[in-house]
């Protein structure tokens, strides 16, 4: 294949080490989103973060360091007016969320068109490139990765409490507002860290769908967590792959590689065989040891 | 009643923001007793219940949740809410469910310990449902899935117990388990205040009956509250008249 010829050059090296990084981020992030139903809030702070990198690329700072403090501030303001979980202050989340996004967008557009070169960057924006990623990206891309992960490692338990029963884990006595802070920040920092492979459109396909569809395949958090870190990663490397042999855009090619992937889960979920093998499934498990783990 | 009291309310009144939801709550529930909350739709026992766990100001009076104010109480406190406000998609097992009564214990960043395992274990066997452990939370029967939810609960050790409509849309077998086990934790010293809708049901097991609408018509044990007047003033319309033999009421 066409991919692994052009293995020798070092800018498709960097790319396929960029999406299965960004792949694992995404996928581990992603279940987070979905378990919480928080896709939305997710493709606004993908859209939001626009005008972040566009100002950034102006000021002439890096692009991730800008989308990054654009983004914390970014968080403040949406966990200000909503909190992840939104309306504890009678605001309607979506509609908010909404004009965040859409105010978000033309911010960057307007910022945009004050440049030169303005539709040739504004692709590269929006559906990112991830061929140009450079050894920095890279870097920032995988200490990011090792940080979130860590975090929603350490803070698992407590996570799936207040995805599963919000009420159950305010009423415990944990600052829920606190961890959801946590969550949001996590969240802002994968958007941004997949800014420069799959642009702020794609970046939302590529969090929200491996999880979307391990969640159609999986009875246990740890397993969609591991499934749609697989999801994520296939994609990006599928997403390539035919980028390289058919010469399409690489951020279109993984995304369609996304939802192909939830697409066919959707359709062999919906099969009438289908429950009868998940059950037997779900029936073998249950033969085995029961696990209080948390 | 000679037991320590668990639960005080002294004139209390909830409100949401300037909206008064409940008005003039007062009474005290003790260590091993059993309360229910009852009155018609719309009455103000979630709201109560709310209250208990500090997620409602008191507007005035006070209540105390074993000796402090109720945001201060949480850790000692287990609520159970009603199983169908849960997400049965959401991809979590029985087991998991149990074990998170006892996050709290466990803390931040450590891992559950022996202690912990066995005290989910148990608490799960006290509802009659061991070997569900490992199925998916959300295959569950409504009433089971009622069940596991006083599991956890159970499992976090609580001074007082708070459940919200435990036996809404329940089967007559998970009923009798929860009831069973809501017994078995009073008998332990734990303080109970459910919500139901079910007279009959409070009347038969429970301790005092705290008899709601907007205000409190009464509280104290069921026979001196649970009786015509009082149900009549409390439930209005919806109280339906029979003769001299008294009378029932309807759940709208």
């Amino acid at each position: 294949m066409t991919l692994f010829s052009s293995l020798g050059d070092g800018y498709v090296r960097r790319a396929l080490l960029e999406v299965v990084i960004v792949g694992v981020l995404c996928g581990a992030v992603g279940v987070h989103v979905v378990l919480r139903r928080l896709s939305f809030l997710t493709m606004a702070l993908t859209h939001a973060t626009f005008p972040g990198v566009v100002i950034a690329t102006m000021l002439g700072l890096g692009l991730v360091l800008g989308a990054g403090l654009f983004g914390v501030l970014l968080v403040a303001v949406v966990a200000a007016l909503t909190g992840p979980r939104g309306a504890e202050h009678g605001r309607e989340t979506s509609s908010v969320t909404a004009v965040v996004l859409s105010g978000g967008f033309a911010l960057g557009m307007a910022l945009m068109s004050t440049q030169e070169g303005f539709s040739r960057d504004l692709t590269a924006f929006l559906v990112g490139s991830v061929l140009t990623v450079q050894p920095s990206d890279l870097v920032v891309s995988a200490v990011t990765t090792a940080v979130v992960l860590g975090v929603l490692a350490a803070l698992r338990r407590e996570l799936h409490l207040a995805a599963f029963d919000p009420d159950a884990f305010a009423t415990a006595g944990y600052p829920a507002r606190r961890l959801d802070l946590v969550l949001l920040l996590a969240l802002e920092a994968t958007v941004v860290t997949s800014l420069p492979a799959v642009g702020t459109i794609m970046a939302v396909a590529l969090i929200v769908g491996p999880a979307a569809t391990a969640r159609l395949w999986c009875s246990r958090t740890a397993t969609m967590t591991a499934m749609a870190i697989v999801v994520g990663v296939a994609a990006g490397v599928i997403g390539l792959t035919v980028s390289e042999q058919w010469n399409v855009a690489a951020g279109g090619a993984i995304v369609l590689s996304v939802a192909a992937f939830f697409v066919a889960s959707l359709v062999l979920r919906s099969l009438p065989w289908s429950e009868p093998v998940a059950a037997a499934v779900a029936r073998r498990k249950s033969a085995g040891r029961p696990t209080y783990s948390g | 009643m000679s037991r320590p009291a668990a639960i005080v309310f002294d004139q209390a009144s909830v409100a949401y923001g300037r909206v008064p939801a409940l008005e003039q709550v007062h009474g005290t529930v003790h260590q091993g007793e059993i309360v229910a909350l009852v009155g018609p739709n719309g009455a103000g026992k979630s709201t109560l219940i709310k209250a208990l766990l500090g997620l409602v100001p008191v507007a005035s009076g006070s209540i105390s949740v074993l000796g402090r104010p109720p945001a201060l109480a949480r850790r000692q406190v287990a609520y159970v809410p009603q199983a169908d406000t849960l997400d049965p998609d959401f991809p979590v097992s029985v087991a998991q469910v149990v074990l998170m009564g006892r996050y709290r214990r466990i803390g931040w960043l450590r891992p559950p310990g022996r202690v912990d395992r066995d005290a989910a274990a148990d608490a799960l066997a006290a509802v009659g449902l061991a070997h569900r452990a490992a199925d998916r939370f959300g295959i569950l029967s409504g009433g089971q899935r009622q069940r596991v939810l006083l599991a956890r609960a159970i499992a976090a050790q609580p001074a007082a117990l708070l459940l919200d409509e435990p036996f809404n849309g329940v089967d007559a077998v998970s009923q009798e388990a929860l009831l069973a086990t809501i017994r078995t934790l009073a008998a332990g010293g734990a303080a109970v205040v459910v919500s139901t809708h079910d007279l009959g049901l409070a009347q038969l097991t429970c301790d005092g009956i705290c008899l709601l609408n907007r205000h409190q018509f009464g509280f104290g044990p069921p026979g001196e509250v649970l009786t015509p007047d009082l149900l009549r003033a409390a439930y209005g319309g919806a109280a339906l008249e029979l003769g001299d033999r008294g009378l029932i009421v309807t759940r709208s």
